[in-house]
C-alpha cells in the first residue's frame, strides 16, 4: 500500500468516527449566548466546582481500591492471590447507576441495615440514621464500580516492572514500602494516569446517579439547557466546552505516555519479591478484600436477595430475550470497533506518519462526550444524511451500532495500540525481507502476534456497551430494550427491587466476560 | 473475519428492512410503566393492531421528532408531564384531533383547549406530613410552606425533575412571577436538606426524622403503601396524605395530567386515532386505576382503593397548556433562589 493510500484509508476512517462530533461542533455557530449567560451566572459556575470536587474524590478512592492491591497480586505470593486477582476486575460489571441505586438502597432508612439495627440496638440506629445521599459517598460509590480500570492498568505495569528494577531497589536498601513509592509508583505512572483518564470520563458522563444524588456536575448544565431551557445549541456549546477541556487532559496524558517510556523487563518471572509477615499476610487480605466485598459481593447478595422475593411475579422470559438483545447489538458494535481499531493500528504502524499517529489518537475523543450528547450529534448528522438519502435513518439499528462504535472506540482502540507498540519493529523486517505483502503482514504476523491484545479489547467494549444507557435509550429502534434500558426503567420507577432481575443480568454477563478477559491477560503478563 | 464481516452487514440489513406490513401504529413514549404494555397487548387483542414503543425521556423524543420531520415513524407521543405535551405542539409537532376523537366523558376541565392532546390519566403533587411532628391543622397550601414556622423541615427532589418544573409553573400562572419568586426563595430556606432523591425518598426522610413535611406526587404514596417490603409500608403508615390548597376560595391542589398526542406526519393516523379512543374508555382507563394509583381522567371510574381512602379532592382548573408555558420562567426562579 502506498503511503497515500494509507493517508486516505485513515481519513476515511477518522471521518466516519468524527463525523457526529464535527457536525455538533458546526451546530452551535451562531449560538445566542443569552442562555449561556445566564447558566453561567446562576449555575455553572457552582456545578464546575461540584464536578471538579467529584473528580477529584473519585480519584482519590479508585487509587485507594485500585493500586495497593494491583501491587501487592503482582508482587506477592499469598493464599488466595488468584482468585483475588479475579475478584477485583469485576465490580466493572456493575454500571455506576447501579451501583448508586443499590448502596442507596441499602444503607437508607428503610434499608437492611438501618432497619437491623433498629430491631436489636435502637440507640446505635440512631447514630446510623443520617443522610447519605452526599457527595462522598456518591465518589466512593462511582469509584468502587470504576477502580478496576486504574487496577488493570497497575496490574499490567507492575508486573512487568521486573526483578532488574526491584534487585535494585532491594541493593540500595530500600524497604517494600520505598520501593512502592519510590521506583513503582513513578514507573507506572503513565499506566495510572491512562486508568484514571477513563474513570475521569465515566464521572463526567454520570447523570443518572448524581441527579440523583443532588450533586449537579457540569452535565447536569447541559441537560438543564437541553431539557426545561428547550436549548439544544446552548447545550451542545456547554459539551463542545466539556469536550475541549477533555481533549486538553488527553493530550497532557499522551505527553506524559511519551515522556515516560520505560522499558519493561517483560520476560522476568513474577515471584514473590518480598517476605512475608503475618501483619502484611492480614493488610493484604484487607486491601484486597475490601474492593472485592465493597465493590462486588454487596451489591450482589442485595440483587439476589430482591429476585428472591417471592412477591415479585419474574418475567424470566423477557430477560433472556434482552439479554439476546444486549448480547446482539454488544457484539456486532464490538467487531466494528476491533476491526476499525486494528486498522488504524496497522496504518500508524507501518507508516509512521505524524498525521496518521494524531488521526488516530483523534478518533478516542468523544469517548469525553456524554452519551447523550453523542445521541443528539448522531440525530443531527443523520437529520441531513437523511434529507440527502430521502429516507430515516434515526431508530435504525445501522444508527445504534454506528452511535456504539463512535463512542466506545477508545475502549477498544486503547489495548490494541500498546499491544502494537510493545511488538519489536525487528519483525516487520524480517516479514517484509521475506516478501510479505502488506495485507499478509497484517493477517500473518499482527492478528495473531497481538491476539490477546484483540481479545481484550474486545470483551471491554463488549461490557462497556452492555453497561451502555444514554445512546441506546435515544437511539433505539421500536420496541428495542436492552438489560440496561429495562433496569434503568424500572428504577427510575421508583422500583428498585423490580429492576434488581435485570441488573443481574447485566452483572452477570459483564462477570462471564471479564472472566475471559482475565484469562487472556493471565497469558499476556505471564502471571505464573 | 471477513465472513464474520459479511454476516454482520446481513443481519444489520434485515434488522433495517424487517417487514411493515401488518396494521401497526407507532408510538414514542415517556409513560414506561409495566400497564401500558397491559394497554398495548389489549388494544391489539381488541383490533389487531400491533403497537411499536420507544421509549425515552421527554426531551430526547422531542429532539427525535424534530429531526425526523416528515420521515418519522412515530404516529403518537406519549407523556406524563403536560408541559411537554405543550411544547411539542408548540414546536408545530403535532396535529390538533377532532373533538369527536374525545370521549365526552372525560373531565372537561383536563381537556388541552388547542385539541393537540388528550389526557390519559392525571396525578396530583400532594403533601405528605409525618403523623408524630405534624398536625394536619397546621398544613393548608402550597404558600403557606414559605412560613417560616416550616424552617428546615420541608423535603422535596430537586429542580430538574419535570414534576417540581411543573408545580413551580402553576405557582407562576397563578400568582404571577414576583410573587412566586418571593414564595421559592422563601421555602428553599426552609428545606430540611438539600434537594435530592427520588419522591420515595422524600417519604423515607419524613420516616427517618430528616424533615417534616414533603411534597410528592400521589401515586408514589399508593406504590409505598402497597410495598411487600415492611420497613417501606412503614415508612409509607408513618405519613399522611393532605391535599393542599382546597379551602373555600382557593384554587385546588396543583395535578399534571398524562396525555397522548397525534404527531403531524403521522402515517397510520387511522390506527393511531383507534389507539387514542381506546385508551380514553372505561375498560382501559379502568386497567389504569387497577395496576397504577394514577387517577383516571374518567370522573365516573373511580381510583383504586388506597387512592380512595385519601379521599375527594379539589383540583386547580388552570389551564394546563400554561404547566408548558410557564415552565421557562418557572426555571429561572428556581436558579435564581437557589432551589437545587
Amino acid at each position: 500500500m502506498s503511503s497515500k493510500k494509507k493517508l486516505v484509508v485513515l481519513l476515511l476512517i477518522t471521518l466516519i468516527l468524527t463525523i457526529p462530533i464535527i457536525v455538533l461542533i458546526f451546530s452551535t455557530i451562531g449560538t445566542n449566548l443569552s442562555n449561556f449567560n445566564y447558566l453561567w451566572d446562576y449555575l455553572l459556575v457552582d456545578y464546575s466546582i461540584n464536578t471538579i470536587k467529584l473528580v477529584f474524590m473519585t480519584i482519590f478512592f479508585s487509587l485507594l481500591f485500585g493500586v495497593l492491591p494491583a501491587w501487592f497480586v503482582s508482587t506477592t505470593n499469598f493464599k488466595l492471590k488468584k482468585i483475588y486477582d479475579l475478584l477485583l476486575y469485576l465490580p466493572l460489571a456493575i454500571p455506576t447507576y447501579i451501583m448508586a441505586f443499590t448502596y442507596s438502597d441499602i444503607v437508607s432508612y428503610t434499608g437492611p441495615i438501618q432497619s437491623f439495627f433498629r430491631n436489636y440496638t435502637p440507640k446505635f440506629a440512631e447514630i446510623i440514621n443520617v443522610d447519605y445521599l452526599q457527595i462522598e459517598f456518591l465518589s466512593i460509590l462511582l469509584s468502587l464500580s470504576l477502580y478496576p480500570y486504574v487496577y488493570t492498568t497497575c496490574r499490567i505495569a507492575f508486573s512487568r516492572i521486573g526483578t532488574s528494577y526491584i534487585n535494585l531497589s532491594k541493593t540500595l536498601g530500600l524497604s517494600e514500602f520505598s520501593t512502592f513509592f519510590k521506583i513503582a509508583i513513578p514507573i507506572s505512572r503513565a499506566a495510572i494516569f491512562s486508568g484514571l483518564f477513563l474513570i475521569v470520563m465515566e464521572v463526567l458522563n454520570e447523570y443518572g446517579a448524581v441527579n440523583y444524588f443532588g450533586v449537579n456536575t457540569y452535565t447536569s448544565g447541559i441537560f438543564r439547557a437541553w431539557g426545561p431551557m428547550v436549548d439544544i445549541q446552548t447545550a451542545s456549546l456547554l459539551a463542545v466546552f466539556l469536550f475541549i477541556v477533555v481533549a486538553l487532559f488527553f493530550i497532557l496524558e499522551r505527553y506524559v505516555n511519551s515522556k515516560y517510556k520505560f522499558n519493561y523487563a517483560i520476560n522476568t518471572s513474577v515471584r514473590s519479591y518480598f517476605p512475608n509477615s503475618k501483619i502484611k499476610y492480614v493488610i493484604i487480605n484487607l486491601v484486597c478484600l475490601v474492593p472485592i466485598i465493597l465493590g462486588f459481593t454487596i451489591p450482589i447478595i442485595h440483587m439476589l436477595k430482591n429476585i428472591l422475593k417471592k412477591s415479585l411475579n419474574h418475567d424470566f422470559f423477557d430477560v433472556l430475550s434482552l439479554t439476546g438483545n444486549t448480547i446482539f447489538v454488544s457484539i456486532i458494535a464490538s467487531i466494528f470497533i476491533i476491526i476499525f481499531s486494528i486498522l488504524i493500528q496497522f496504518i500508524n504502524r507501518i507508516s509512521k506518519s505524524r498525521l496518521n499517529k494524531i488521526l488516530g489518537d483523534v478518533v478516542s475523543l468523544s469517548y469525553a462526550m456524554p452519551g447523550a450528547v453523542i445521541g443528539i450529534a448522531l440525530i443531527l448528522l443523520f437529520t441531513i444524511v437523511g434529507k440527502f438519502f430521502e429516507t430515516l435513518f434515526i431508530g435504525s439499528f445501522l444508527v445504534l451500532i454506528y452511535a456504539y462504535v463512535v463512542r466506545y472506540m477508545a475502549v477498544g482502540i486503547s489495548p490494541i495500540k500498546s499491544s502494537f507498540e510493545k511488538q519489536p519493529e525487528s519483525i516487520d523486517q524480517t516479514a517484509q525481507s521475506l516478501g510479505l505483502k502488506t495485507a499478509n503482514l497484517l493477517n500473518k504476523i499482527y492478528i495473531p502476534i497481538n491476539r490477546s491484545a484483540i481479545i481484550i479489547a474486545f470483551l471491554l467494549c463488549f461490557v462497556d456497551i452492555m453497561k451502555d444507557l444514554p445512546l441506546t435509550l435515544i437511539l433505539r429502534p421500536f420496541n428495542f430494550d436492552t438489560l440496561a434500558t429495562q433496569t434503568y426503567e424500572y428504577a427510575i420507577e421508583e422500583m428498585l427491587a423490580r429492576s434488581s432481575l435485570y441488573s443481574f443480568a447485566i452483572v452477570f454477563l459483564g462477570t462471564f466476560m471479564l472472566i475471559i478477559l482475565k484469562n487472556t491477560l493471565n497469558k499476556e503478563i505471564d502471571v505464573s | 473475519m471477513k465472513k464474520i464481516t459479511y454476516l454482520i452487514f446481513i443481519a444489520i440489513f434485515f434488522s433495517c428492512e424487517s417487514s411493515r406490513e401488518v396494521e401497526e401504529v407507532n408510538l414514542y413514549s415517556q409513560r414506561h410503566y409495566a400497564v401500558d404494555e397491559l394497554q398495548y397487548e389489549n388494544f391489539t387483542k381488541l383490533t389487531g393492531i400491533k403497537v411499536n414503543v420507544t421509549k425515552a425521556n421527554a426531551d430526547e423524543l422531542i429532539q427525535r421528532l424534530k429531526n425526523e420531520g416528515d420521515k418519522t415513524e412515530a404516529d403518537l407521543f406519549i407523556t406524563v408531564d403536560v408541559g411537554k405535551l405543550w411544547q411539542a405542539g408548540d414546536m408545530g409537532l403535532l396535529q390538533k384531533i377532532n373533538n369527536d376523537i374525545i370521549n365526552p366523558n372525560i373531565n372537561q376541565s383536563l381537556l388541552d383547549k388547542n385539541n393537540y392532546w388528550v389526557p390519559v390519566t392525571y396525578r396530583s403533587r400532594i403533601l405528605v406530613y409525618s403523623n408524630e411532628r405534624v398536625d394536619k391543622s397546621e398544613l393548608s397550601s402550597y404558600e403557606d410552606l414559605a412560613n417560616d414556622k416550616w424552617k428546615d423541615r420541608i423535603l422535596v427532589r430537586s429542580s430538574s425533575n419535570s414534576y417540581n418544573q411543573a408545580l413551580m409553573s402553576s405557582l407562576v400562572a397563578n400568582l404571577g412571577i414576583e410573587e412566586t419568586q418571593k414564595w421559592s426563595a422563601a421555602i428553599v430556606k426552609n428545606f430540611a436538606r438539600n434537594p435530592k432523591g427520588n419522591d420515595r425518598d422524600q417519604v423515607k426522610a419524613i420516616a427517618a426524622g430528616q424533615g417534616d413535611v414533603a411534597i410528592v406526587n400521589s401515586y408514589y404514596i399508593g406504590l409505598l403503601l402497597s410495598s411487600q417490603n415492611e420497613e417501606e409500608l412503614n415508612a409509607g403508615k408513618s405519613v399522611s396524605v393532605f391535599f393542599p390548597n382546597q379551602g373555600e376560595n382557593q384554587r385546588g391542589a396543583h395535578i399534571n395530567v398524562s396525555g397522548i398526542a397525534l404527531t403531524k406526519n403521522s402515517k397510520n393516523k387511522e390506527n393511531a386515532i383507534k389507539l387514542i379512543k381506546y385508551l380514553q374508555t372505561d375498560e382501559a382507563q379502568k386497567t389504569y386505576v387497577n395496576n397504577t394509583y394514577e387517577y383516571s381522567v374518567n370522573p365516573s371510574i373511580s381510583p383504586n382503593e388506597i387512592v380512595r381512602g385519601w379521599g375527594d379532592f379539589k383540583m386547580d382548573d388552570l389551564d394546563l397548556n400554561l404547566l408548558g408555558s410557564k415552565r421557562d420562567e418557572a426555571i429561572r426562579i428556581f436558579d435564581k433562589s437557589g432551589w437545587k
